[in-house]
């Protein structure tokens, strides 16, 4: 508790390297021509395409470790891109205030999750469900199947704050997930939120406001989702309705790889953006290993239960040495 | 004159149909240390919500230091100078002992940063202070069940508690934990602090409280001085009658191969070398404090887990259980402790739970015509009071769920029946509608092992009685044993006087 890494993070960052080093091995190529993974252009995309996850896994850890669930951020991810697509591209705002409103219309969904799960009492699962089916459903309606073309509308070599447009959701990620990595473990909210996963109950007897900090959860998670989908929006170029379909798994399998407990009480925000690296490392490299086309999903589905029967097992070792 | 530390002025307090409180009151005074006592189900564990602010009554209110407060949360409560520890020990398993005791209330800088090095340095004093030797930054899940309740006290202590109420603090500490608690209480009341002890074990009572106030049934009976009160005066106004002890009627068991016979049964960290036997019809209790290994040993010989060593023989016939289904079949059924948990499905009806372990054991899993039959016919046997065998559970009382959970595996016939706390959270009328049947069966010829903490009801129930402590059979006592003998078998320590 004291430290900001733990044991747990380092031992997917492991998992991380291994993984690396496998593809470096095992994709290296013939005499005189280039590494097909191990270059710096190809670390760029894979990060650049791993932030979309990261940015969203690091809220969905909060939510796990709080013991709760969102399956809302996929949906978000689209809405957030294309109100913030829309509003620049077909009213003509300036970017800063269509991903403003981008942004706003996230936090709504957050506010709706929360407001079901706090005040209704609705199972979180349930909440998140209906939510993500609203949030997609919006998104649909604002389109009307279009797309909004950002990418064209943005002058060429358009740099934010003098980054270049490749590097800003990297930087991005890196940076939120220190910041709630230093919330999670060195300010009360946090220390909340790992109290009310372990037990909510002593949490509400201990004087934590549990509604209150559960709320916070889903609002965050939500937001994150949202910078998540501007992030998509300008990067990818466009605002879709069809955008991060099914992402919300994935999400919630990188915070799992990275150390999150379903159960509530356990995990970290460094560790689910590992594992979205994990995930974002096998997606770049499956497809250059000759013959595996087919068999990418198949495979990355066998690495969550493998990463995670492992983990189960230390704990146990663990457990059984104490 | 100070004002009373609390005053409890005409609270009532129902959920849904069933009242918990009624029009009670009653004062603690400062400084002093007031024990509540009454059976399972008095009202002392609402009445403690209600202080801890988790509950609102209905009616009545709350004084404190002679001003009426209106909780509305257990934050109010706490900021109020109230500390609560509760029965069952409320921790965060996953967090450091130091973040336990501070959680809710941290530490903080002025940017709101946690202050982990003071937060540790004031643990690791209160934790000397307290003479509790754990580490500040030991993950609570690795403490001792008895570590997690002293610890329980040492979060009411970092903050400044002005009364701190206790649940039934001691059931999982041994002789010298509770000494070691005692000394800790009293050095606090002598700082200044108000105790208010719940338990319902009196020896305690006696020897740390200066007034007992008695609840029945969710009633205020009476409040007592301890130099004016006998033991006998508060178990009558506990239970609102004298109770008749149990006439010794010994059942001739001599010459007979014993109906259960348990031989050298060890399982790792929980039991070791455990032998007993059983004989048709008798009642043997088992009885420990809370991580004896007695529940492990009940468990063990119904097949939930697997003995690393021993053997287990049923009318002289090995019985090699790896499940409770192979246990069942063989005669040996558990009714489990936790009946929320372990003992009935709440989404069923009572007919689909009492026609459970029947359908499952014979390997049925055909929905028979007769079942309508059956579970009528069990619960008009066992008194059950169900309006009708189509409702679920959670609609009847604690002590009808109790009986739902020993009649479903009596219609198994069992030869040997395990009973883990048969009696506990039940009110007094079911508790002894229950001995009733333990007693009936055992008429019948049923071997009976009983495990309960309730030491009372193993010395009336039981033929004889085996005291269990660290996983071993310490002693064997013959039925008439008092009290003070099975505690002292069950509580001493290993290195300690016996």
């Amino acid at each position: 508790m004291k430290a900001i890494w733990r044991f747990r993070e380092l031992s997917t960052l492991a998992i991380l390297a291994f993984e690396i080093a496998f593809f470096t091995w095992y994709l290296w190529p013939g005499e005189g021509r280039p590494h097909p993974f191990l270059n710096a252009a190809n670390a760029l995309l894979v990060l650049k395409y791993s932030s979309i996850y990261g940015i969203a896994a690091v809220g969905a850890a909060i939510v796990i470790i709080c013991g709760g669930i969102d399956l809302a951020p996929g949906a978000i991810i689209a809405l957030s891109g294309v109100v913030a697509g829309g509003l620049f591209v077909g009213g003509h705002w300036s970017l800063a205030s269509s991903a403003a409103a981008g942004l706003l219309a996230a936090t709504a969904c957050g506010l709706l999750s929360a407001a079901l799960i706090v005040v209704a009492g609705l199972p979180p699962f349930i909440a998140t469900l209906g939510v993500m089916g609203i949030a997609r459903g919006v998104a649909f309606i604002i389109t009307e199947g279009r797309y909004f073309d950002v990418s064209s509308a943005l002058p060429p070599g358009w740099r934010v704050a003098g980054i270049p447009l490749d590097w800003t959701s990297p930087i991005l990620m890196i940076g939120l997930a220190i910041v709630f990595q230093v919330l999670m473990t060195r300010f009360q909210w946090g220390r909340a939120i790992f109290a009310i996963g372990g037990n909510a109950v002593a949490a509400r007897f201990s004087g934590v406001s549990v509604g209150l900090v559960r709320a916070s959860v889903y609002l965050v998670s939500a937001a994150l989702a949202g910078v998540s989908g501007i992030a998509l929006t300008v990067v990818q170029g466009q605002g879709k309705a069809d955008l991060a379909m099914g992402y919300e798994l994935d999400i919630i399998a990188s915070a799992v790889v990275g150390g999150a407990s379903l159960s509530g009480g356990r995990g970290s925000v460094i560790g689910a953006v590992l594992g979205t690296l994990i995930f974002g490392v096998l997606r770049n490299a499956l497809p250059q290993v000759p013959g595996a086309t087919f068999y990418d999903r198949l495979i990355v589905g066998l690495v969550v239960i493998a990463i995670v029967v492992m983990d189960q097992l230390l704990q146990r070792r663990k457990g059984a040495n104490a | 004159m100070e004002a009373d530390a609390v005053a409890f002025q005409h609270i009532d307090k129902s959920f849904g149909a069933v009242t918990a409180l009624k029009d009670v009151t009653f004062a603690v005074m400062p400084h002093e240390c007031h024990a509540i006592v009454g059976e399972n189900g008095a009202g002392k564990s609402t009445l403690l919500n209600i202080l801890a602010g988790s509950l609102r009554p209905d009616r009545g209110q709350l004084a404190l230091g002679g001003v009426p407060v209106a909780l509305t949360s257990p934050r109010d409560a706490l900021s109020r100078g109230i500390g609560l520890v509760h029965q069952e020990m409320l921790a965060f398993p996953n967090l450091t002992v130091a973040a336990n005791i501070f959680a809710g209330r941290e530490i903080r800088n002025r940017f709101g940063m946690l202050r982990e090095a003071d937060m540790h340095a004031r643990s690791r004093a209160l934790l000397e202070r307290m003479r509790l030797p754990i580490s500040p930054d030991a993950y609570v899940e690795t403490l001792r069940p008895a570590h997690r309740q002293l610890l329980q006290v040492a979060r009411a202590l970092a903050f400044d508690c002005r009364l701190l109420a206790l649940d039934e603090p001691t059931t999982s500490l041994t002789g010298a934990e509770t000494d070691h608690l005692f000394d800790i209480l009293e050095d606090l009341r002598r700082n200044g602090v108000t105790i208010l002890y719940v338990s319902h074990r009196l020896p305690e009572v006696f020897r740390l409280c200066h007034r007992i106030t008695v609840l029945r049934d969710g009633r205020f009976v009476d409040t007592f001085e301890r130099e004016s009160v006998s033991r006998d005066d508060i178990v009558r106004a506990m239970v609102g009658r004298s109770i008749p002890p149990r006439p010794p009627g010994q059942r001739p068991i001599a010459g007979e191969e014993p109906r259960l016979r348990v031989s050298n049964l060890s399982r790792r960290d929980s039991i070791e070398d455990v032998s007993l036997s059983v004989a048709r019809g008798e009642v043997v209790g088992v009885f420990g404090l809370v991580g004896s290994g007695r529940t492990e040993l009940l468990e063990t010989i119904a097949g939930i887990q697997q003995p690393d060593r021993g053997t287990i023989a049923v009318d002289g016939l090995p019985v090699r259980a790896r499940s409770p289904r192979a246990a069942a079949r063989a005669g040996v059924v558990l009714v489990p402790e936790d009946r929320q948990r372990e003992g009935l499905c709440f989404n069923l009806s009572l007919r689909h739970n009492l026609v459970l372990p029947a359908a499952a054991t014979r390997g049925t899993f055909l929905i028979r015509g007769s079942e309508l039959e059956e579970s009528d016919a069990l619960v008009r046997t066992w008194r059950i009071a169900a309006p009708s065998t189509a409702i679920t559970p959670d609609r009847l009382s604690g002590g009808n769920q109790q009986k739902i959970v020993v009649a479903k595996w009596l219609a198994l016939s069992p030869r040997v029946l395990l009973l883990d706390e048969p009696t506990k959270g039940v009110d007094v009328a079911a508790k002894y509608e229950i001995h009733g049947i333990v007693l009936e069966l055992a008429a019948r010829g049923t071997s009976v092992l009983l495990v309960s903490s309730d030491l009372p009801e193993v010395l009336t129930l039981s033929d004889r009685v085996l005291v269990m402590r660290e996983g071993r059979i310490r002693g064997e006592l013959a039925a008439g044993a008092d009290e003070e003998q099975v505690m002292r078998l069950a509580t001493t320590a290993p290195g300690e006087a016996a």
